[in-house]
């Protein structure tokens, strides 16, 4: 299997539990939703993957391998990361900012120079392509972009050193309706093309019903829903969201940090 | 809510607070006894007194201040400005009559030597001057040149010297909490340690001219730098930060990437800061015989040149007024680095 969560604890402190044993496996290639609200623990969990965070009990096995120090040098650039927050750096290009994942590629004195073979600056242009961006953005300051352009930018930046899977945090959490399907389409587009596994973290049970190939639905550290989108029903939701009705369709039980799903109204989307 | 409002009063009845609190008045009689006592001290009145008197001298209203004398005497002696300079020929090397410098020419004065046996002055020859009408006000220029230069590599040297300072003095870059706390008070102690002390010391240490200067300078300012460098990074967003370092790159790159491009205008405001400090300071740090132009002005100030020292005072107001100027007029565009 290629990602394997077995038996994964991870607590803050002694009362603070963000993962509570969560044991599942992702096959090479999966679209995969861990789908919870906030607080649930999906931020903690993707950051065990890419050993940000270090389990309190158990282990993630990236390709037959344990994720830990010591082999961290040989797996975090197989793994590619999109943020809720895009986490671009405001003040450099758009180039650059892409580029700026390959730097575990390039040796120090060369990112001392800012510079990168002309290869990588290929690449870094037509995976741009691929986002949607032109010519014309290459050197806008990432700053100056819509929210829509950034994550765009956070994309193909993830996709530079052709890792083998992604992480997406919550990557359309700040991000309109509209835009928000525009940027999961693209996601997965990306990663049938480079063909990576994607790990994405969503707190909207309808965009993980619509993109995701399996719904990994998580409540208080603990996985309470494992299947295919399909399966996902209300049962599921309810599960998910506690026991409440949900009022007005669809608001979950639990306050919500984000803004709730469906408070839609069509605009525009920023991106263009 | 429902307990601070037990029942609803009428506005006549609310309680306003006094404009005054004890408190305050009795800190402000605290603090106006404290200031007069310390002004007995400081001669405040003496110097308000001058003051008045030299004034009313000004306008007319007395005959006499001790202030209106000094500066009476200062005036007279400081106009016209000395812009030219004379020197004996005899002690020029190589000097060839036929071929003088440009605007310059000779004057002859009577040499003159004091009988000790007749008590007076009797004339014994004559010494000939190579006068430069403006051979005084180059040198000062060129003093200025060399001031400027002095605060250049201060600036640098303490850019040099603040990077290690900086890098230890930041949460997450130094080794340990010893060598945070250790960066942290070295950086205190530049800044606490005045330049002209520094200058001084250094003086001492390797002689006059400009070496204790630059080091003066880079000495003082390498601890403002490493301070506001190091609170700079640590309050740099650390989202992009995390991103960078969850693919793999080391804190160097890190550090190049997501931290640099944050930082980079508030560095660039520093240096300017700096850099427009220094040249103040450094026209003084002559004085204490640390170089550049303020070692003439204390020359000139202690043979009562004062029309040399107006020159100098001159060439300094002008070169500040300038540079600030300029430095006005680039600042909005240096910080779009
Ligand atoms: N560094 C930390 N220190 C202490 N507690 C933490 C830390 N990070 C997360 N937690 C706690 O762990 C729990 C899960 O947090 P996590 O960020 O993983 O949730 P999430 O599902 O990503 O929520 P959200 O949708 O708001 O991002 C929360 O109760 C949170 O307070
Ligand atoms: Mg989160």
């Amino acid at each position: 299997m290629f990602l394997r969560f077995i038996d994964v604890r991870k607590s803050f402190a002694e009362d603070a539990v963000a993962v509570d044993g969560v044991s599942f496996d992702v096959p090479r290639g999966q679209f995969c939703v861990v789908l919870g609200s906030s607080g649930a623990g999906k931020s903690t969990l993707l950051r065990l993957v890419n050993g940000m965070l270090e389990p309190s009990q158990g282990r993630v096995e990236f390709d037959g391998v344990t994720v830990q120090r010591r082999v961290l040098a040989q797996v975090q650039p197989c793994i590619g990361m999109v943020h809720q927050q895009f986490n671009l750096v405001p003040r450099l290009s758009v180039l650059n900012n892409v580029l700026a994942g390959a730097l575990p590629k390039i040796s120090t004195l060369a990112a001392l120079c800012g510079l990168f073979p002309i290869d990588l600056r290929r690449r870094a242009c037509r995976l741009l392509a691929e986002v949607g961006l032109g010519e014309e953005h290459l050197y806008r300051r990432a700053a100056n972009l819509s929210g829509g352009q950034q994550q765009r930018v956070a994309i193909a930046r993830a996709f530079i050193l052709e890792p083998q899977l992604v992480l997406a945090d919550e990557p359309v959490a700040s991000l309109d309706p509209e835009t928000s399907r525009v940027i999961l389409q693209l996601l997965r587009d990306e990663s049938r093309q480079h063909q990576s596994t994607v790990l994405c973290s969503l707190h909207q049970v309808e965009l993980a019903v619509e993109f995701a190939d399996r719904i990994v639905g998580m409540r208080h550290g603990r996985i309470v829903f494992d299947g295919p989108a399909e399966e996902f029903d209300e049962a599921a939701r309810r599960s998910l969201y506690g026991l409440r009705v949900p009022r007005g369709g669809d608001a979950p039980g639990e306050p919500h940090e984000q803004a709730p799903p469906e408070a839609s109204s069509p605009e525009s989307d920023p991106a263009e | 809510m429902a307990e601070q409002t037990p029942r609803p009063t009428s506005p006549d009845d609310w309680r306003l607070r006094k404009p005054f609190s004890l408190k305050l008045v009795l800190t402000f009689l605290a603090v106006a006894v404290c200031l007069a006592v310390s002004a007995r001290r400081t001669e405040i009145d003496k110097a308000i007194y001058q003051t008045a008197e030299g004034l009313a001298y000004a306008v007319g209203l007395t005959d006499e201040a001790e202030v209106a004398t000094g500066w009476n005497n200062v005036m007279a002696s400081a106009f016209p400005l000395t812009f030219s300079a004379e020197r004996e020929v005899t002690r020029i090397e190589g000097f060839d009559r036929n071929d003088l410098p440009a605007f310059s020419y000779l004057i002859s004065k009577p040499e003159r030597e004091y009988d000790l046996d007749r008590g007076e002055w009797i004339e014994t020859g004559e010494i000939e001057y190579l006068v430069e009408p403006f051979g005084y006000l180059t040198h000062v220029l060129w003093k200025m040149v060399e001031t400027l230069e002095m605060a250049v590599w201060g600036t640098l040297l303490a850019l040099a010297l603040s990077i290690p300072l900086a890098w230890f003095s930041t949460r997450g870059y130094t080794w340990n909490r010893g060598t945070y706390f250790l960066a942290r008070a070295v950086c205190s102690f530049t800044r606490a340690l005045p330049e002209l002390i520094v200058a001084i010391f250094c003086v001492l240490l390797f002689g006059f001219g400009t070496i204790p200067g630059v080091l003066a300078l880079g000495f003082h300012c390498a601890g403002f730098f490493g301070k506001f460098f190091a609170d700079d990074i640590e309050n740099a967003d650390r989202g992009p930060q995390d991103a960078l370092r969850s693919t793999g790159a080391g804190r160097i790159k890190v550090f190049r990437f997501a931290v640099l491009p944050q930082v980079t205008p508030q560095f660039v405001a520093y240096v300017q800061y700096i850099m427009e400090r220094n040249v103040r300071t450094a026209t003084v740090l002559g004085i204490v015989g640390a170089g550049g132009i303020g070692l003439e002005l204390k020359g000139r100030l202690d043979l009562s040149d004062y029309s040399h020292v107006a020159t100098t005072l001159l060439v300094i107001f002008v070169t500040v007024f300038v540079l600030e100027q300029i430095t006005q007029s680039v600042r909005g565009r240096l910080i779009d680095v």
